[in-house]
Formats: C-alpha cells, structure tokens, sequence
C-alpha cells in the first residue's frame, strides 16, 4: 500500500511546514516515505508544491502519474494539480483550507497551527489514531495535529487509505544534510562558501554543527575566496571543503587547479541544477558533469563522486576526504537540487566515529614536493617541527621553490600523473541491480539511481527483465570498474537529466561503451518512476 | 638562504632592501620561523617567501588573502603574513582586500607598493598615478589612483600603516610592529620600481616622505593625513585602535567530532530552502 500526497500554494503559505512537520512525525511513527519538492526561485508569491509519498515498504522516488490526494492552498495549485487526482482520490480546496486557518486563528490564536492541522488530516487518512498520535506527537504539537484528526473525521476521510508503518528506526536526512555529515564523519572540519543555490543548506547544516563541535563555517565574499579559504585550511591541516553549484563553480575553477598544482587536498560539493548561466535557479539537472570534469586549466588527477542515496551520499563524502588526502587531490561530490531537496529514510546504519587527518612529523630536510615511485609526497603541515611546508603554483622544486628548470617540469608533470594512475586502485565500482544476466542494462548516474531501480522492479514485476548499473565514481572509469558485468555485448539505455547525454559520451570515451539509447530530460524536474517505466518499456517493445 | 643571484628581481629593486629587513625581523621576532607562514599571490613582490626561511603557500595572483584567512581561522597558533604587490594585493585581489578588514583575522598584510605591473612589464597598476603612460595606456593612465591606506582606514582596520623601502630602520620597526599587532594590520609599502617606474624613484620618495610622529587615533583625523599624496606623503603608523577587538579562531587542530556529536547531528533539523 502507498499513499501520494501533494500539497501546493504560494511561497510562505505553509506548505513547506506542512512537509517538514509531516515528514518528522512520520519518522516518529516508523513510516516508510519519500518526499521531495518543487519550487520557485522567490521567498513570496508564485507557486511551490512539495509531495510526500507514505508506503509500507521503502520508497526512494517520486511514482508519478497520479495523486491519492491534493491540498490545494491556493487557486493556482488547484488548477495545476485538481485534474491530476486519481478516481475517488481526496482532494482539499482552497475553501477547506481557509476553513482550517479560521479554526487554527479563531481556536489557537496561531495562523500557523493550520500546518499541523493539515499534518493532522493527512495523518488520520492514512490511519493515524488519535492514541497513536500522542505518543509520537511533541507535546507543543499535539492539539493542533488532534484537531487535523477531528477534520479529518468530520470530513469523512479519516482511514481512507490506510498504509500500515513499517520502517524499522529509520533515520530522516536529505541529501545535503547527508553530504555535511558525511563530511564531518570523513574528519571535515572546515567549510568556506557563498550561498547558492541548491547548495546553500550544505552551509547551513554544517554552520549549525559548528556551534556544537570543533568545526567551522566561513562565509566568504565570493566562490573564489572559498576555495582559497579552504586550501589554506586544507593546508594549515584540518580537512577541508567548499560547497556550491554551477555557477559558483565556475569562479572556483582556478582553485581547482591550484589544488591539483599544490596538491592540496580539498572536497568540493557541486549542487547542479540547470543552466547555462543563471538558468532555473530552484530545479534539477545533471548538466555540470563535463563542466567539473574539465575545470581548472592544466593536467592533475581527480575524482569525481555522483552518490545515489542517502547512505551513499554519507559514504561517499565521508570517503572523499580520505582520498582527497591520500592522494592530495581535489575530490568533487557531484550531485543536484533533486537530491539536495529529497528527504528520505535511511536505515543503514550511520557511522558514528569521525576520521582524521595523521600528522606526520619530519626535520628540516623535509621536501614538500619529495619524488617518489608512486608520486605521493608525504603531507604534513606547518608548526609542529622545524620541518617548513613550502607550497607553490607555479612549477616548483621538490622543496617548494619556483622553478624553471624543464627536465625537472617533465618529472613533476609525471610525478602528478602517477597519482591518477594509481588512484585506480581505489575507485568504487559501479552498483548492480535487477537481473544480471539481462541482455538490457539501464545505466545511470548520481541521484537518479533509485529512481531507475524502482522502474527495473515495476518492468520485471511484468516479467521484463534487465539490469541496472549505477556509477557512484563517475570519474575516473576504468575496465576494471566494469568488468565483472560483460557490457560489450548488450544493450546499454543510458538515463540521465541533461539534453547531450554526457555520461553516455564519457563511457564512450573512457570505456569505449556505447549507448543504444539515451532516455533524457532535461526541463528541471526529476525523472518519475512511472515516466520511466514506460519509456524503458516502450524502448523494449521497439515502439521507439 | 639563496645568493641574490637567484633572485628574479631586477638588481637595484625595492624589494631586496624589504627582504633584508624581513629577514632581519624574522630573526628577532620572539616567534619561531615553524610557526610563521607567508602567503603570497603572483608578481615580482609575490616572489617574496621563496627568499625566506618561512613557511609559504604561494598560491594564485590576488588571492593571498583568503588563503591567509583560512590558515588563520584553521590555525590560530600560527603567524599568518600575506605578502604581495599592489596589482596582486589591490587589483585582483581587491574584493578581498576589502573583505578581509571586515573579517577582523590577527593577519598582517604588507604591499610591495611599485604603483606598477612590474612582472608583466610596466603596464599601469590600481595605484598608478594619473597620467602615467605605458603601453597600454598610451595616452596616460585615465583612472584615479586607489589609496590603500586611506581605503583601509575607512574600512576601520586597526593597524594601518605606511612605509618605504629605502629607509630600512624605520621600515623594520614598522614590520615588525605590524606583525606583532593582535589584529589586522595593513603595512604599505612604497617600493622603488627601477625597471618601469622612472618617475617614482629613490630619490622623489626621500624628497616627500615624512614620519608620522605618532600614531592617530582619531579615525577621521587619520583619514585626512591618509589622504595626503604628492609634496607629502606621510610614512608610518597612520591609524591605530588597540581597542579593536579581532576575531580569535577556533581551536580545531587534533580536536575532533565525537561520537555524541555525530549522533547529535541526526536529530538536527534545519528549516530552510535551498
């Protein structure tokens, strides 16, 4: 059983509330559930919608086609979303919900105690009993949600579609609430930004943490001095990180490359959403991946992370940092507004120790830039010895020291290039799922792999069988990454939200894979699993 | 240390008289050279640390300074020098120039002042002089020069000084008063270009510059004697406020997130959009 509830209306109206405080409770009550949002780029006014789906086994994805129920707030969101109600789906009017702010004004002395009252009437659909609701309820909460149950009654919707609780203490995050802990778990210890969007939350997640622990958050005057800031940190000792999307990114390019040129370790979280340019401000897209892959002048290694889920979010950030130390490279976290702004559960069991750097200690012969057979030099910071950390951008010495000596530019180029040889060793494979002997293998990348899975599953409950590979390391590829699945000889449909396909291309290139077909989208919303579905089973069918 | 035949200054700069004084206070500093660290961005004033016994990250043109503040703000038990040219200091980095007062950091920031590009060969520099001709400003310089010291005294930095390279004992107890001050503190300092500046010599700075007697501490008074150019130019301490408070870093290094942190974080809800 599952439930599919939108609620829409203007900015400041309360939706946003309304799935906050939904979305807590029914973490609270131990249901499964998935929510995302759509909005505007503005703080007031135009319209913003934010769906939650409520199922009795783990959902990760919006389903698509239609809704169980609509809260229409305002008239625009009524003639959105009215027409998209399934048959004898519940739907609440604009009036209805005048109707609640009157009780929430006239009863509580409080406009906002409506959100919880629509909270309440969502609650009770799905059979929440007014016993059960006590216990989960915060005290302060309680007769607001009680008096969404009484609406809900009188309204005769109370149980009309009951979905039973069976998450298993869940754990609510959304995905930029998993990349700041990942973060912190992975031993970061610095962030330096400027607000964009949708990265802006990464920054504000890890500034709240920052008041209770020995991390900090620098707000900087733009995107150049963040990556700076960070690489001082970052060299200074304390692992660092910048966050910010496409835009942003672009004036943090030249750090990208004084990292690779320093090899100072940093992470840097790349949010996308649409562009060129300003682009959709508030919407998705995968559009940045050749953009990040590309950025910063000269050659240097690089890896590059697209993480699917919540767990994998908290993983991969946290394994970044160890990365991006080992090697003494810059390691991106590649996601979208998608992600960012997804709430979901994750049961997997969060690490709870947070890594660090090791500080090696050395005398004064130490040589920064050391050449040795793998290319690593060994990293230590400033003041723990008489051992002077000399770091320079331009072609420098094994000490440090500008230089312009050639034979020594040929080592040094080669010296970096070894590192990105042998950063092989730890790429993190590709993830499959479904049948893997199928001849049709869907592939995708970063936050649409959930999605992707839950269409594999709907396709073979229809005895369609394929498989789906999901890359979390998006760069570097190698043969090994994939050899275990025999991709040659089948047919690849690869799934991406962006118009050119890049990820396809980049296989092309890195693995001399080719895509039969490319499932695109690119109008800033995420792929549904229902729109997925039928298109893979259209591609089947060969109604293409 | 490097003969000075390694060094890829012009023989006669400015700047081999600061980087003998440096090294001088350097010496005398009561802090140890591991605790000191230089950064610096790109020109010939960049180059600087690379003729030190300091730790240095030289890093981009004009952004010695948010490298400076994040060294600072991860490690405030270091001393923190950011050390570059005008153009570096004032014209690429010049939002960060700004920014960088109002953050309020125990940094010192010190200007090789040539009012030139000197690495690229003499073009006009953001405190060129009007008028000043180059190639590409054949038909002289049509801007207004910036005053980085009456801008710093504006923007309420609490150590704000001037100084010139050709008057080595005075410079001196200016680096060394600057580095030691608890807070931001701006040394400028007129530095000889003999390659590309012909006009702004030796011997026209000796013939104008004047030492503070002490320092103002009346801001608006400091602003007037900061904006003295031309006959005059002041040299010295021109703006001091001791009771500015700077920011103190967190103590982050060998600290480390607990377990009760973590597990604090995911009960942590933060209301906001993107």
């Amino acid at each position: 059983m599952e439930f599919n509830v939108l609620i829409g209306g203007e900015a400041g109206q309360g939706a946003f509330s309304v799935e906050l405080e939904l979305t807590e409770i029914l973490t609270r009550l131990n249901y499964y559930f998935f929510a995302t949002k759509n909005y505007m780029s503005r703080v007031r006014g135009g319209h913003n919608f934010h769906m939650i789906r409520i199922a009795d086994h783990p959902v990760h994805a919006l389903r698509g086609g239609q809704w169980d129920m609509v809260i229409a707030l305002d008239a625009e969101a009524e003639s959105r979303h009215k027409q998209n109600i399934r048959d004898k789906g519940i739907y609440l009017a604009p009036a209805s919900a005048r109707e609640i702010e009157k009780e929430a004004r006239d009863r509580f002395r409080d406009v906002r105690a409506a959100n919880n009252i629509l909270v309440g009437i969502v609650l009770s659909v799905i059979g929440v009993s007014r016993q059960i609701l006590a216990e989960a309820a915060k005290p302060e909460n309680l007769e607001h949600l009680t008096a969404g149950l009484e609406f809900a009654q009188r309204w005769n919707l109370a149980e009309t579609c009951p979905v039973s609780p069976k998450a298993v203490c869940p754990c609510k995050l959304d995905g930029n609430q998993a990349i700041a802990l990942g973060a912190i778990i992975g031993g970061c210890q610095f962030m330096a930004g400027y607000p964009m969007t949708p990265a802006t939350s990464i920054m504000h997640y890890f500034a709240t943490a920052a008041q209770r622990m020995p991390v900090h958050f620098e707000q900087a005057e733009d995107e150049i001095s963040a990556i700076n800031m960070a690489l001082g940190a970052s060299y200074a000792g304390i692992r660092s990180m910048t966050a910010t999307s496409g835009g942003g990114f672009a004036l943090m390019q030249e750090g990208v490359s004084l990292s690779g040129m320093t090899e100072t370790p940093i992470v840097i979280a790349v949010s996308q959403r649409p562009g060129p340019a300003t682009g959709l401000p508030t919407r998705t897209e995968q559009g940045d991946l050749n953009f990040v892959l590309q950025a910063g002048h000269g050659e240097f290694p690089r890896i590059i992370f697209a993480p699917g889920s919540i767990d994998e979010t908290i993983m991969l950030a946290a394994k970044s940092f160890e990365l991006a130390d080992r090697y003494q490279i810059p390691v991106f976290l590649l996601t979208d507004q998608y992600l960012a702004d997804s709430v979901q559960l994750t049961d997997e069991k969060i690490p709870a120790a947070a890594q660090s750097r090791e500080h090696l200690i050395f005398d004064n012969t130490y040589r920064r830039y050391r050449l040795t057979a793998d290319g690593i030099s060994p990293l230590t910071c400033p003041g723990l010895s008489d051992a002077l950390v000399k770091v320079d951008s331009d072609e420098h010495d094994e000490e440090g020291k500008i230089t312009e000596d050639l034979t020594l530019r040929t080592r040094m180029v080669e010296k970096r290039r070894g590192k990105g040889e042998r950063l092989l060793i730890d790429a993190v494979p590709p993830a499959l799922y479904g049948y893997k002997d199928a001849g049709t293998v869907i592939i995708c990348w970063g936050s649409n792999k959930l999605i992707v899975k839950e269409a594999q599953e709907m396709l073979a409950r229809e005895g369609i069988e394929t498989a789906v590979l999901h890359f979390g390391q998006v760069y570097p590829l190698t043969a090994d990454m994939i050899a275990p699945w025999g991709l040659a000889s089948k047919k690849l449909i690869c799934v991406e939200n962006n118009a050119e396909g890049q990820f396809a291309s980049l296989m092309k290139r890195e693995l001399g894979l080719d895509a039969t077909h490319r499932l695109l989208k690119y109008n800033g919303e995420c792929f549904t699993v229902e729109e997925l579905y039928q298109n893979i089973k259209q591609l089947l069918s060969g109604r293409s | 240390m490097n003969g000075r035949g390694d060094m890829a200054w012009c023989p006669g700069c400015g700047n081999f008289a600061i980087r003998d004084v440096l090294e001088e206070v350097l010496k005398e500093l009561p802090i140890p050279a591991q605790n000191v660290v230089f950064t610096s961005g790109i020109g010939q004033a960049a180059k600087m640390p690379h003729y030190l016994h300091v730790n240095y990250f030289n890093g981009l043109h004009g952004r010695s300074l948010p490298v400076a503040a994040g060294i600072k703000l991860a490690r405030p038990d270091l001393t923190v020098i950011a050390y570059s040219g005008d153009g570096c200091m004032y014209g690429e980095g010049g939002n960060h120039f700004i920014h960088t007062i109002r953050r309020r950091l125990d940094i010192t920031i010190l200007t090789s002042n040539n009012q030139v590009y000197a690495l690229t060969k003499g073009q006009s520099s953001p405190t060129s002089d009007p008028a000043v001709k180059n190639a590409l400003d054949p038909q002289g310089n049509q801007n207004i020069p910036l005053n980085p010291v009456l801008l710093a005294v504006t923007m309420g930095a609490p150590f704000v000084a001037r100084g010139f390279a050709g008057d080595h004992d005075h410079l001196k107890e200016l680096i060394k008063e600057a580095i030691l001050f608890k807070g931001t503190a701006l040394l400028d300092i007129l530095q000889p270009c003999v390659s590309f500046n012909k006009i702004n010599t030796y011997q026209w700075y000796r013939q104008r510059v004047f030492k503070m007697e002490k320092p103002l501490t009346d801001r608006c008074e400091a602003m007037k004697t900061a904006d003295l150019w031309g006959d005059k130019i002041p040299i010295g301490i021109i703006y001091l406020n001791k009771e500015a408070e700077s920011r103190e870093g967190k103590e982050l290094f060998r600290q480390q997130a607990t377990e009760n942190d973590i597990a604090g974080l995911l009960d942590m809800t933060c209301v906001m959009m993107r």
